[in-house]
């Protein structure tokens, strides 16, 4: 089974190798953890490094700053459009939900760069536009057409901080839809903030299912450890797990203050 | 062919106008409805159709049919047409600088 690289060492190994071409892959997370940053940085990878061109597809960010902000990574979004290597569109998500409305704005981009790889940012901002109980039916049909074009979607979803007891990732049931999930999330531990990263579903494929600690770093995305210290990090309240050797010594201390 | 001056005053003739071209220009990548291309410069729809239909007629912008929309989306290529006469325009000798 051919594999869709990230072309993040770290994220590529949690992955065994890659999405699976073809797959539909959803990164959801709240505001500020890095989605587009990630997103951006798989269609420039494949873009420069494997041959494979994608196109982004903006909602509400504006182009200009998607071309700013990628260049602080080092990424000359503009000049892989000049070379026919990416396309970044913007539009409204009303258009994307008419009858032809996204056939008449994707087709010509993606032929024109043989597009191996696209990114919906986002799929929440389309479900503002869309009748309450069609999203499903509509981000179904934006991934068939996906699909049948040969290109491996991501969509990122604009999630909640997810924590306590609650671990659905959206609430219209949209998970069933994709083949993989990857979770990013806040985790504030000794009062500081980090970011963890989780591959909660890949279909077809087995994976790291560990909760691994990330940093946008001024070359992009750098995958760090699990957080293998503690415990409790998706329900929100993280303890230090204490290892047993440390249960044994609390034990034998307390029976010796008891004689 | 339009002339250097009647141009610069076509494409510089309201505030609108120049809001259009910078959003344009600044993202070439927009393909939008009058709709979201007014909400992106913080106006209403009706108030920038007179000078739409202007860039339309200028070339400078394109349409297109998507969906029931009707999509507005920068000509690249007579943009750049048009820029390089007014840049040769504003070059001419003897001409005054504001």
């Amino acid at each position: 089974m051919s594999r869709s690289t990230t072309g993040i060492p770290e994220l590529d190994e949690m992955l065994k190798g890659g999405f699976m071409t073809g797959d539909a892959v959803m990164l959801a997370g709240p505001a500020g953890t890095g989605k587009t940053t990630l997103a951006l940085e798989y269609l420039v990878n494949g873009a420069t490094n494997l041959n494979e061109p994608g196109v982004y597809l903006t909602f509400e960010q504006m182009p200009d700053q998607i071309y700013r902000d990628a260049a602080s990574f080092g990424w000359d979004l503009k000049k892989l459009e000049e070379e026919n290597k990416f396309r970044l569109i913007c539009t409204s998500p009303s258009i994307m939900v008419e009858e032809g409305g996204a056939e008449a704005l994707l087709d010509e981009p993606i032929k024109e760069i043989d597009a191996r790889r696209i990114v919906v940012d986002s799929v929440s901002h389309l479900s503002m536009y869309v009748p309450e109980g069609d999203l499903r039916k509509e981000v179904f049909r934006l991934i068939r057409g996906f699909k049948m074009k040969r290109l491996t979607p991501i969509l990122l979803w604009e999630s909640p901080q997810i924590a306590g007891a609650q671990m659905a990732i959206t609430d219209v049931g949209m998970s069933f839809l994709v083949d993989s999930i990857i979770l990013l999330k806040f985790i504030e531990i000794e009062s500081s903030m980090r970011r963890g990263l989780v591959i909660m579903k890949m279909r077809g494929s087995d994976h790291d299912k560990h909760l691994r600690e990330y940093e946008i770093t001024s070359k992009g995305f750098k995958v760090r450890s699990s957080f293998g210290a503690y415990e409790g990090l998706m329900t929100g309240t993280p303890r230090k797990s204490a290892p047993a050797e440390n249960f044994a010594t609390a034990f034998a201390t307390a029976a010796r203050k008891q004689r | 062919m339009i002339g250097g001056e009647s141009l610069l005053q076509r494409l510089l003739s309201s505030d609108t106008k120049a809001d259009l071209l910078t959003l344009f220009r600044g993202n070439p990548g927009l393909v939008d409805g009058i709709d979201g291309v007014a909400r992106r410069i913080g106006r209403r729809p009706m108030s920038i159709k007179a000078e739409v239909d202007d860039l339309l007629d200028l070339g400078v912008l394109g349409k297109k049919q998507a969906g029931k929309t009707v999509v507005l989306y920068l000509q690249k290529e007579r943009d750049a047409e048009l820029q390089k006469a007014l840049a040769a325009y504003l070059s001419t000798p003897g001409l005054v600088s504001l």
